[in-house]
């Protein structure tokens, strides 16, 4: 069999004589590989951006939503519905159900709050001293309102980092200052640590303030919450406590105006959606590859011409069909191989720079199918001229000039 | 060794035949003969050496070698016979531009499925010490002269030890001087080595070197 590193050297020695046309063949490649693989990045990106979102929630927590939140694996229309359906009752219900550790009622309110130094349209979320445990919010300075605040219903919140900066110019400055919410005066007890996020439907809070629900009734006059946060014992009882969970609330309400959510089942379906959409995408960035395998398949039927006196020679000295076609597609590959490399580095160095914006990152996968994807391309677009090649008549090849 | 026994080539258009190349065409040569085959150009002396080269095909007739009918063959096997039964020189040298003249002498073993009695590379660099090249092995076929150029031609049509030499014009592109070491060459193949070898020419003191010399006109011999 003809050696493999000969075939090598001929077809390098074919590029550098042909310099330009090479590049030119390879960058039909390069640009289609680029493309995918930033797409494929830009995809993983936004997938681990997502479930950073939902990781901060722990795998151990429920989340009781009005309406019917997902249908079928996707969102149904009521999913953004903040209108209140739950009251008190159904907190202590959820208390009594087996291996629930704490529970979190949660109201919003939103409103305009003067600062020392700015005045912003904010979100407060009501809910108990549990909230603090269940999202995973650390306190920078200061403290987290407690049960007694609950009890004393006592007019105190804990403001987001983002927006103490915003109102007060930092965490320190923003402790002990008032802040009025309409005409209610609440003291700033806390400050938390940046938790990072926002965007694609998930809350930023880093810009919201936090209060005791029974303060927060002031607001809410029929005491009706709109989400209660659930924390079980440990992930191997979440399905249980939801089952529990059903039963109880089915005697209350109607099936379609409660849902039980698991937040790591709302990443697979915020997943799947997403994974659909890049797919598409790498699928029209996949048809410039194609458009790439063309070019290859054309500069090899001009390669093969120019040189059949070649392929004649070699005949005379006894290569079978198969060594020229080898020989062929060993250059086809390569030559589609080095355009998918090449677009594979370009990717990289440009991931580089979007990573300082945008957790988008290429894995060993993506590098997997970029490289083995160009080859395949090399070897489909290049079998044709290959045989050309190779069932060239040696006579008349060799009489070829 | 070799034997063509009614050899017709012919060549058709829609499907009538408009000329012959070669036309009932007959001859036996034996193991280490030198036999030169000549011709004026047109003669069709290049088409018997292509079909004596198994390079081509009769359009009748049977060439045998060792007693073997060649036009059952599958490709591969007459690709076999050409790369270990014969070796061919030719008047345009024909080394590969991009290989090295180690490389090209080297070349035919390449394309061997059997192994091989001797080491390729030896071998080459000995043919190359024989021919007075060795300085030149890594040299590119574009930096030799002629008359290099068709040693190293030689020296890669005998790398695998062939027991046919079909030389079709070798001196034809070369100055007479290095003609000479080229026949000189070419001569020792059959006396000392015992190869048997079939020269093509148009030239009559070329066609000298050979005991016997089979005459072709207008495809047939004469």
């Amino acid at each position: 069999m003809i050696n493999l590193a000969i075939v090598f050297k001929e077809g390098l020695a074919d590029f550098s004589r042909n310099k330009l046309r090479t590049f030119l063949t390879s960058l039909g490649i390069l640009i289609g590989v680029f493309a995918v693989v930033i797409l494929m990045a830009l995809g993983l990106g936004l997938k681990k951006y997502i479930s950073d979102q939902f990781e901060s929630l722990g795998n151990n927590t429920i989340f009781l939503v009005p309406g019917r939140i997902l249908s079928g694996g996707g969102f149904s229309g009521s999913a953004s519905s903040f209108t209140g359906t739950f009251d008190n009752k159904d907190v202590d219900k959820l208390k009594r159900i087996d291996n629930v550790v704490s529970t979190a009622p949660l109201t919003l309110k939103s409103a305009n709050a003067q600062g020392t130094i700015d005045e912003e349209f904010i979100d407060v979320m009501f809910s108990s001293e549990a909230i603090q445990d269940l999202m995973g919010f650390e306190v920078d300075v200061g403290r987290f309102f407690d049960k007694t605040d609950l009890t004393k219903r006592a007019k105190v919140i804990v403001s987001g980092p983002k927006i103490a900066e915003k109102l007060f110019g930092g965490n320190q400055e923003a402790i002990g200052k008032k802040i009025r919410i309409e005409d209610v005066r609440f003291t700033i007890i806390g400050v938390i640590k940046s938790k990072g996020g926002g965007g694609f439907g998930g809350f930023d809070y880093d810009n919201y303030m936090f209060g005791p629900y029974t303060t927060g009734y002031i607001f809410n006059p029929e005491k009706k919450f709109f989400r209660i946060a659930v924390k079980t014992k440990g992930e191997q009882y979440v399905s249980q406590v939801k089952e529990d969970i059903k039963q109880e609330f089915l005697k209350r309400y109607d099936e379609e105006n409660f849902s039980i959510v698991e937040p790591t089942e709302l990443m697979s379906a915020v997943n799947s959606i997403f994974n659909i959409f890049n797919l598409v995408l790498v699928a029209i960035a996949a048809v410039s590859l194609v458009v790439g395998g063309i070019g290859i398949m054309n500069i090899m039927y001009v390669t093969v011409s120019d040189r059949t006196k070649e392929v004649g020679i070699r005949r005379a000295l006894g290569a079978q069909k198969s060594d020229i076609m080898y020989q062929f597609l060993t250059e086809s590959v390569l030559l589609s191989f080095v355009g998918g490399f090449l677009g594979l580095a370009l990717a990289y160095v440009a991931v580089f720079f979007i990573s300082r914006y945008f957790p988008a990152y290429i894995d060993l996968v993506t590098v997997a199918i970029s490289l083995s994807v160009s080859s395949f391309i090399g070897i489909t677009f290049g079998v044709f001229p290959a045989r050309k090649a190779a069932n060239l008549e040696p006579v008349e090849a060799m009489r070829y000039e | 060794m070799i034997k063509l026994q009614n050899v017709n080539k012919s060549y058709r258009l829609d499907n009538e035949i408009i000329f012959y190349a070669l036309k009932n065409i007959n001859i036996r040569i034996e193991a280490g003969e030198f036999c030169s085959i000549m011709g004026p150009s047109g003669s069709g002396k290049s088409t018997l050496m292509h079909i004596i080269g198994l390079l081509d095909k009769p359009s009748s007739g049977k060439v045998f070698l060792d007693n073997q009918e060649i036009s059952n063959l599958e490709d591969d096997e007459i690709s076999r016979l050409r790369n270990e039964f014969t070796g061919f020189v030719f008047q345009q040298f024909n080394l590969i531009p991009k290989l090295t003249v180690l490389e090209n002498i080297i070349l035919p073993a390449f394309y061997c499925r059997k192994s091989l009695s001797f080491e390729p590379k030896e071998k080459a660099l000995e043919l190359l010490r024989r021919f007075g090249l060795e300085e030149k092995k890594n040299s590119y076929p574009n930096k030799l002269s002629g008359g290099q150029q068709q040693r190293v031609a030689i020296a890669r049509a005998l790398i695998m030890n062939p027991r046919l030499i079909l030389a079709d014009e070798p001196t034809g592109n070369i100055d007479s001087r290095s003609g000479r070491e080229v026949m000189k060459l070419i001569d020792d193949l059959n006396h000392k080595e015992k190869i048997t070898v079939i020269l093509v020419t148009h030239d009559l003191d070329i066609a000298k070197h050979a005991k016997r010399t089979i005459k072709i006109k207008d495809g047939q011999i004469i």
